[in-house]
């Protein structure tokens, strides 16, 4: 019995795929790739499949880790060919290792979010967040009961570049992914929509890489 | 995906219903096929895609090379708002092109209450509703499914329908619209054409008269259509197309697993069921067939469960072998095994124990009446003391929650009958608790599920009237005083529904109307709670003149002229007739396999019907 971290990418149409159906389409191809799982014991078993960071609805990535179990003799680099042999269209396994990092080590995402240049400008863009003051609403428990929260945007920027690419506008930001914090490039959006005063809607938003808090890459 | 789309879906929820994309869904190159064919499913992408002959159809035109099915399902109501504010026409989740330039668009239609998605969609995709205002050949719109049984009420906004068993007539109807496409034949020059074909109904070659109290006249066929249009069935199962691959849907639909059909067709006549009619003659597939073929769709598709389905699966005569087969390989696989449909009186003990090997759902039996006097007269052939020792039985084998399904409203039922339904209830209760060994601590629930019945075609009750709705009201209402035990739930189908689908199951041509009527003050999606609005529905009634009770309400004489009479699904009329009168003195018929009653429709297949060569095993 061993943990190995399986990193995959998404882009397409399953990028709309949410985090719940995430978990049943990967625990199908693991099937379907014949992977030899390790099943909880009891009457009900099931395997052990974990996603470290779950992605908001409709953003894509690049390199994203998901932790299975596996029972048995296979070499990394075969999980890593049977998985994609059976992977549907726009998801595919970059790379199988060892699980290096704890969960709870990663600190920051790196994004990339792309708007159409006719919604806004590149310098418009900057402006805003120069500005300061962004916010978005987050869902939150509120003395134990569901409710939202005002999250401070602005403060959770680490970094971010802005650039005009065609007719295109596209940002790199790095945005808190610990557990005390978490904010999706979907939020930041609404943050700056919110000032600019019109919704925004990215033609691209996507996950590059989770990062430790020295800036490390998770791995 | 186009950019329009892109922008909207993130404004939607679940937006993985229409992106297509999931794993083994066909893509082809457009320019390189003959036909392009948009396969509708008028109900949401969760429904649609639970539904397994839209999966055996798609896999069926995609094995040719000439031809690419694509999947439409019926927009939820949130995304349709969208399409029409960006001008986003009805597009097919393959490639995401508009279904107005596909040559043909098919509907399945399973239901009656999918009536007013089926004009919204041919509305959305910005075709004109009425057959008749279609004029080009392509896109052809046809429909299929148990409704076209009677298809009278959309039949003016459809070209053709397919009754019947749709494996070969599919194939042989791309064929030739391929032929005539290339000759740039008309419209009409082809529908004449399909009419000759075996088991397709072309309703514009049909004219209908009336009498003057609103009943149907005559039927009557022109230019060369036949007479009665035969239903199509396929006659061996084991030789029959059978999906290799399955969609696997990226969000969880109603039924996400493998299905198999292990045969078709019920030996049991149970005088309501249509579907017990409709899927005549009894075909049987081999246990060799149905494992191999379930081994190989889990394999291309990672599920985790097969459920195999039938009408009333311990009726197939072979399912010990067939579980023995099928656990050979879904233990050490860990693949879960539905049965659903199991009958009350032949339920076993050591088949519910194998089935436990592996993982358990829920249980649910359906005695259907509460009086044995009702269950003859529905010829539910099942004793009090089966059901007590079927509970016992379930009990037993550890569970401690049944549903029972029931019906209110059945021809001849008096207030007797309804407080049987409580009773009957209680007894299963009891049965619980007189168990020595019953699990400490737990309690029981037993769940009813009342329904108001609903006469159909096909059925010996074709001539029955359903309760008024002031009747219903005060049945239910009784039921409910007589229930006093707290471990009996009663809960009731939405009785405005069930009147809505009497109407339009025994309806006629003149419904087209109310249906256009309903549908453009708001109505879609009708089986559903939240969208289901019956007052605009009555209102329609009233603005087309017709009234709803004339189709609902009304005893029919055996000598009326029924609006579906032109259509042959094998049952003979003398045999629901039969069938009708011994309903009325309460005597049952046996099934099939006891004694072969004549219900006629071992003549489409050839005087072939596996209830009559196969020995008895129970």
């Amino acid at each position: 019995m061993r943990d190995v971290r399986i990193w995959f990418s998404k882009s397409g149409a399953v990028k709309y795929v949410s985090h719940l159906d995430m978990f049943r389409l990967m625990t199908r191809a693991v099937r379907r790739a014949d992977i030899p799982l390790w099943y909880t014991e009891g009457f009900n078993p099931h395997p052990y499949i974990s996603f470290l960071q779950p992605l908001p609805l409709g953003v894509e990535t690049c390199y994203e880790p998901l932790d299975i179990r596996i029972e048995g003799e296979i070499e990394n680099e075969e999980i890593k060919n049977r998985l994609n042999a059976v992977m549907p269209d726009g998801m595919h396994i970059e790379a199988v290792t060892q699980a290096f990092c704890k969960p709870a080590e990663a600190a920051y995402g790196e994004y990339k979010i792309v708007l159409d240049a006719e919604d806004i400008s590149a310098e418009e863009v900057v402006r805003i967040i120069e500005n300061g003051g962004l916010t978005c609403e987050k869902s939150a428990k509120v003395r134990g009961r569901k409710g939202t929260k005002i999250v401070d945007v602005s403060a959770a920027i680490h970094s971010y570049e802005v650039k005009q690419e065609n007719d295109t506008v596209v940002i790199f930001v790095t945005l808190p992914a610990s557990p005390e914090l978490t904010l999706n490039p979907l939020q930041f959006l609404t943050g700056i929509s919110n000032q600019y005063g019109t919704v925004l809607y990215p033609l691209e938003a996507s996950r590059i890489r989770l990062l430790c808090a020295d800036m490390s890459a998770f791995s | 995906m186009i950019k329009k789309l892109e922008k909207i879906l993130p404004l939607v929820q679940k937006p993985a219903r229409y992106t297509g994309g999931e794993l083994n869904s066909v893509m082809k190159d457009k320019e390189k096929v003959d036909i392009r064919y948009a396969f509708c499913f008028p109900d949401s992408y969760e429904i649609g895609m639970s539904h397994l002959g839209i999966k055996i159809l798609y896999s069926l035109v995609n094995d040719r090379a000439d031809a690419w099915c694509e999947r439409v399902f019926a927009p939820w109501p949130d995304m349709e708002e969208k399409m029409r504010e960006h001008d986003i026409a009805l597009f097919a989740l393959e490639s995401g092109d508009p279904i107005k330039d596909f040559d043909m668009i098919g509907f399945t239609v399973q239901y009656e209450l999918c009536y007013t998605n089926i004009i919204n969609m041919i509305d959305l995709a910005g075709l004109p509703l009425y057959s008749k205002d279609r004029t080009a050949l392509t896109p052809l719109i046809v429909a299929g499914g148990p409704s076209v049984c009677n298809a009278e009420p959309i039949a003016d906004f459809v070209d053709l329908c397919m009754p019947g068993e749709g494996e070969e007539i599919t194939n042989e109807l791309i064929d030739l619209l391929k032929i005539h496409k290339k000759k740039g034949s008309t419209k009409q020059e082809f529908l004449r054409e399909a009419a000759k074909l075996d088991g397709i109904y072309v309703p514009s070659l049909y004219d209908v008269s009336y009498n003057d109290d609103g009943t149907v006249k005559a039927i009557k066929a022109k230019d060369g259509a036949p007479a009665t249009v035969k239903k199509r069935v396929v006659s061996d199962l084991d030789k029959v197309f059978y999906p290799e691959k399955l969609i696997v849907p990226f969000i969880e639909v109603v039924h996400d697993r493998v299905t198999h059909e292990i045969f078709r067709g019920c030996i049991r006549g149970c005088r309501f069921c249509q579907a017990g009619f409709l899927y005549r003659p009894i075909r049987e597939k081999s246990p060799e067939t149905i494992s191999c073929q379930c081994e190989h769709l889990i394999k291309t598709s990672g599920y985790d469960e097969v459920s195999l389905s039938s009408l009333s699966s311990s009726d197939y005569t072979q399912l010990e072998t067939l579980l023995d087969k099928l656990l050979e390989w879904t233990v050490p696989q860990k693949v879960n095994i539905a049965l659903p449909s199991l009958r009350v009186d032949n339920f076993r003990k050591d088949l519910i124990e194998k089935l436990t090997s592996v993982r358990r759902s829920g249980l649910t039996f359906a005695p259907e009446a509460g009086s044995q006097r009702m269950r003859d007269v529905i010829n539910k052939n099942v004793t009090e003391e089966e059901i007590m020792s079927t509970s016992r039985k379930a009990f037993e084998g550890g569970w401690t929650a049944v549903k029972l399904y029931f019906m209110l409203g059945l021809p001849t039922e008096t207030e007797e009958d309804i407080k049987e339904i409580a009773a009957l209830a209680r007894r299963v209760v009891d049965v619980f608790y007189a168990m020595p060994e019953r699990p400490k601590g737990k309690t029981v629930a037993v769940n009813c599920s009342v329904s108001t019945f609903v006469p159909k075609p096909f059925t010996p009750f074709q001539w029955e009237p359903q309760l008024s709705r002031e009747q219903i009201l005060a049945r239910q209402e009784l039921l409910k005083t007589t229930n006093t035990n707290r471990k009996v739930q009663i809960s009731f189908h939405e009785m405005h529904v069930s009147f809505l689908e009497a109407v339009f199951a025994r309806g006629d041509r003149r419904l087209s109307k109310v249906i256009e009527n309903a549908w453009r003050n708001g109505c879609k999606f009708d089986g559903w709670d939240e969208y289901f609005n019956f007052d605009v529905w009555m209102n329609a009634f009233a603005e087309c003149d017709l009234d709803p009770e004339f189709y609902a309400n009304r005893t029919r004489s055996y000598e009326e002229v029924l609006p579906w009479d032109h259509m042959d699904y094998g049952i003979s009329k003398k045999f629901l007739i039969r069938e009708s009168e011994k309903a009325k003195q309460a005597q049952t018929t046996a099934h099939c396999r006891e004694q072969c009653a004549g219900c006629g429709a071992d003549k489409l297949n050839g005087g072939e019907c596996d209830a009559r060569c196969k020995n008895l095993v129970f």
